[in-house]
């Protein structure tokens, strides 16, 4: 009886929300046109003449990557793309601003680092990254797929770190970072790609050895530490990025690393010593660096003393020039186009957080702020709400890269804690990081469509089920 | 596994909080100081493309713009004018790209309209589409007592460093401020980089020191005026009971230490027991020099401190402290005995000298000494104002400031007085009030005195006293004939322009 009102009951099959995706995307799209046309109002007085074909090439990508999601993961998160479409489109829009600024009558430096086409560059890569989500979206059509490749990935990731290290530094060195491969006028800094790649080879790994992992070893000061032999892969993932430290002084990029993979242990054997023994061991790698490299000891007198002696015209002066420019934007920012971001040597790159400061104030940096802890917490909730624990585990471990991602370079340019060079997620020049952003993105989406969607149909399975027994 | 994701969320959560604090410390907290970091390019920049507000000389009937911000022609970009070049040097100080000083910088968030008190004046400029300006700062300095003052240390001082102020008694408002050798603030506002450049360093390594606002950073032994200070504890401690009191007035006062102090050039004091009013005329070190050690050193900080001595000052150009400190030594009586003639380690500013006479003429209340009267926003609505008030745990009573009166008259008027001839019936048909300085110049004895004279002008017929003076000229010698003079050139021009 009871079993033939439940199949009356009508199964409750999950909402695609698919058009408050849509809503979403034309509203982050709309804020971005609004923008761009602000910036023309600020540096000219006017809404910069002719179509904003970069703007119309953007829009068309990400109602792309809509329609992809529309047909290959229609239960995925609706906030994932318009958050990211958002960032990316303010990210064109103050490259775009940047690149005006001491041109064509414009108030700015003279001496301009950013070549002319730097927007419609960006536009492109944007566009190159909605083509690399689609491709993750057709190619994976689940987490568990990307688990075949483990050891593949974990090995090309590796790869892709040192080849920077082991190449001239006319190929891999640009202003004080060696994390480039350059080639002719190209230039990508594989680090970027390395990272997604070495998450899964740490998801694949830890899902297949957190048993082990988690083995209870002794217990000291309440704490249960493992055994000593388990330690070996953390070491190894310790002594890559001191590696990474040591050899591309990139200090930002080597706290990523280790901090995914801490954090990603951690997830994988709920063992709060790994996470103690990872800090410790970082803090330990940065004290020795520290005194070992001129360059990391730098960072930390700037850090504690940017405006002491000559400093600020020295040293200093990138980072002061951005302390100052924020400051200068105060409360609500001067307005786009207003500002004098262009003080700030290679704002377009690591330091763009402070253009937005400057220009858009407190209020607009934090909403800033907020739609990047948006995205994190989208991705945790997707993490928390999928079964599969490879996706869990690589969605988790990836979302908290982000949130660390943010927090070193938000947190390096306004001054809480030393400045290390790594990329603004979506905001900042540069195509590696964008196509790796919109990667990632795209693995969101996926663990986040099986999350949401549909589980596979039981009923039916079940009568099956019921008619061999019968037999 | 979710538990543990749930702990990496908090992570996260805890970071994008502390991201969020931090921004709010730099840009909302923090950003006024940031603003007034030295070099920051776009505050500097930005005081090109508004006009700061002027500063205005207001203590006449006739009013001086001092400092203005003047849109060069042909562009959007302000300049900083200096009407009178190095006149008031020492009141407006110089905003240039170096820094502030003076007014220019006590003032600078009202001058630059950053201050919180023109927020809504912004705001309405900003929604209006009005330019953003600064406010204007008018001053209690009085144009004819100023002029006077620079054109008097400039041409009388036989180039020795000196400073004069000017107060206004009974309010506290200070007339004339200025300073010798001074610059020309017009240099450090070229728009000239090489120029500025040039000026700056000249200016920076002139070891006539320049830049020095003398009037309230320069501090030198107080010499003879500290005796006013002296003569107010005896009154007030009842060692002395009125100026026709006699105190013992030898013609050499062997010290408890042995040593042995004259008087000046060896002269006897009277009869060695004279009223304090003939000691004071005559200026009689030993005298005093005995009184001070009955008194003690303590008893004469004390009183020191009523007349706003040891203390931090601010008007609002900050004040070097003129202190009678409590160092090493200070209290053996032997020492005491040169305290009590400012001839120890206390020292003082040009500014309290003028406020020591300030706190007699005002018949023993000592009012704050300031330079700002009011601040108009644009538009001209008063934003501030000031209100004269007593200077806090100061002031001696009426009855004592009333015996020191005559005692000061009669430097003046006697014939035996030692400011008889430079500021007496002699030199000028004002009645003016005084008593002079000269002190030796302690360790670094240069063989030059530096010339002190402290004065005022009497109110009459219930009317309060219109100003007070104090001069310090460095090295310059006797006061009464190095610095009294110059006292009385200021108070001429200060009362035909205010006749």
């Amino acid at each position: 009886m009871s079993l033939a009102a439940d199949v009356s009951q009508p199964v409750p099959m999950p909402q695609s929300r698919r058009r408050s995706e849509l809503i979403m995307l034309l509203f982050a799209l709309v804020i971005s046109f609004f923008a761009y046309a602000a910036v023309g109002l600020g540096l000219k007085g006017a809404v910069p003449s002719g179509l904003p074909v970069d703007l119309i090439v953007f829009a068309v990508a990400m109602l792309a990557a809509h329609l992809a999601i529309r047909r290959y993961a229609p239960y995925a998160d609706p906030l994932i793309l318009p958050l990211a479409a958002l960032l990316n489109g303010l990210g064109i829009v103050m490259i775009y601003r940047l690149q005006e600024s001491g041109r064509n009558g414009n108030p700015g430096l003279q001496v301009t680092l950013m070549s002319t086409s730097a927007t419609s560059f960006q536009v492109m890569y944007s566009a190159i990254g909605v083509l690399a989500l689609i491709a993750v979206l057709v190619l994976i059509s689940e987490a568990r797929v990307l688990q075949r490749y483990t050891y593949t990935l974990g090995a090309i990731g590796l790869v892709l770190l040192a080849i920077p290290a082991m190449l001239p530094d006319s190929m891999s060195y640009v202003n004080g970072a060696k994390v480039w491969i350059i080639i002719g006028r190209f230039s990508i800094q594989p680090g970027e790609f390395a990272r997604l790649a070495l998450a899964v080879f740490f998801a694949g790994y830890l899902v297949a050895k957190r048993d082990v992992l988690s083995l209870a070893g002794r217990r000291f000061l309440g704490i249960d530490l493992p055994r000593v032999r388990d330690l070996g892969p953390v070491l190894i993932a310790w002594g890559a990025s001191l590696l990474i430290l040591i050899f591309e002084t990139d200090i930002g990029t080597a706290a990523l690393f280790f901090g995914m993979f801490v954090v990603m242990l951690y997830l994988a054997t709920q063992r709060t010593s790994w996470l103690l023994i990872g800090t410790l061991l970082f803090l330990f790698g940065t004290f020795i660096t520290a005194n070992l490299s001129s360059h990391v000891m730098e960072r930390f007198t700037i850090w504690l003393h940017p405006f002491a002696g000559s400093n600020p015209t020295g040293i200093a002066y990138q980072p002061v020039q951005a302390l100052e420019g924020m400051a200068f934007g105060g409360l609500f920012g001067t307005g786009l186009g207003q500002g004098q971001p262009y003080h700030t040597p290679l704002v377009q790159s690591d330091f763009i957080i402070s253009a937005f400061g400057e220009e858009l104030g407190l209020v607009g940096l934090m909403a800033i702020l907020l739609v990047f802890g948006l995205l994190v917490q989208r991705g945790l909730r997707a993490a928390l709400a999928v079964k599969d624990p490879f996706a869990k585990l690589l969605i988790g471990g990836l979302s908290f890269v982000l949130a660390l991602q943010v927090f070193v370079i938000v947190g390096g340019v306004s001054g809480l804690i030393p400045l290390t060079g790594v990329t603004t997620p979506f905001l900042s020049e540069g195509g590696s990081s964008l196509v790796a952003s919109w990667i990632l993105i795209g693995l969101l989406i996926r663990v986040s469509d099986s999350a949401r969607g549909p589980a596979p149909q039981p009923i039916q399975d079940e009568g099956m089920t019921q008619v061999v027994r019968a037999a | 596994m979710n538990r543990a994701i749930l702990r990496i969320s908090l992570a996260c959560l805890a970071m994008f909080v502390l991201l969020l604090i931090n921004v709010n410390y730099v840009q909302a907290f923090e950003s006024s100081k940031l603003a007034g970091e030295p070099g920051n390019i776009r505050v500097f920049d930005q005081q090109f493309t508004y006009q700061r507000g002027s500063i205005i000389a207001a203590g006449d009937s006739k009013d001086a713009t001092i400092a203005e911000s003047r849109l060069i022609k042909g562009t959007d970009t302000y300049r900083r004018y200096y009407p009178y070049g190095k006149v008031y040097a020492a009141v407006t100080g110089y905003n240039s790209i170096y820094g502030n000083s003076g007014i220019e910088e006590a003032e600078n968030s009202l001058l630059s309209g950053t201050s919180s008190q023109l927020t809504v004046h912004n705001f309405t400029a900003l929604l209006t589409g009005k330019q953003k300006q600064g406010a204007t700062v008018e001053l209690t300095i009085s144009p004819a007592a100023q002029e006077a003052a620079y054109n008097a240390l400039s041409t009388s001082t036989a180039g020795h460093a000196a400073a004069l102020v000017a107060l206004n008694p009974s309010t506290g408002a200070i007339l004339a401020m200025a300073s010798y050798p001074t610059f020309n603030p017009n240099e450090l506002t070229s728009l000239n980089g090489g120029t500025l450049d040039r000026n700056d360093n000249r200016l920076l390594h002139d070891s006539s020191q320049p830049l020095l606002n003398r009037a309230t950073q320069m501090t030198l032994p107080p010499g003879s005026t500290f005796k006013i200070v002296t003569s107010a504890a005896a009154y007030g401690t009842g060692k002395v009971a009125n100026p026709n009191s006699t105190i013992p007035a030898p013609t050499v006062l062997t010290l408890p230490n042995g040593n042995l102090l004259h008087n000046d050039d060896g002269e006897a004091c009277a009869n060695g027991n004279p009223s304090i009013i003939e000691a004071f005329l005559l200026s009689c070190d030993t005298a005093f020099g005995h009184l001070g050690i009955r008194l003690t050193s303590p008893v004469l900080r004390h009183y020191s401190s009523l007349f706003g001595m040891n203390r931090p000052l601010s008007v609002p150009v900050p004040v070097t402290p003129s202190v009678l400190p409590e160092g090493k030594d200070w209290l053996d009586p032997s020492l005491t005995a040169f305290t009590a003639i400012g001839q120890f380690n206390d020292a003082v500013t040009p500014l309290q000298e003028a406020m020591f006479a300030a706190t007699i003429a005002n018949h023993g209340k000592l009012m704050e000494p300031y330079l700002v009267s009011q601040v108009l926003g644009p538009g001209l609505s008063v934003i501030e104002s000031h209100t004269p008030t007593a200077m806090p745990n100061t002031g001696i009573p009426s009855r004592y400031a009333g015996y020191i009166q005559q005692m000061m008259f009669q430097v003046t008027h006697n014939p035996a007085g030692t400011a008889y001839l430079t500021a007496g019936p002699p030199a000028t048909s004002i009645t003016i009030d005084g008593k002079t300085g000269t002190a030796q110049n302690g360790v670094n004895n240069t063989g030059l005195n530096d010339a002190v004279f402290t004065c005022f002008v009497p109110g009459v017929n219930g009317q309060s006293s219109p100003i007070a003076v104090g001069v310090m000229v460095q090295g310059g010698g006797y006061g009464a004939d190095a610095a009294a003079p110059l006292a009385v050139k200021v108070i001429k021009a200060y009362l035909a322009a205010h006749s």
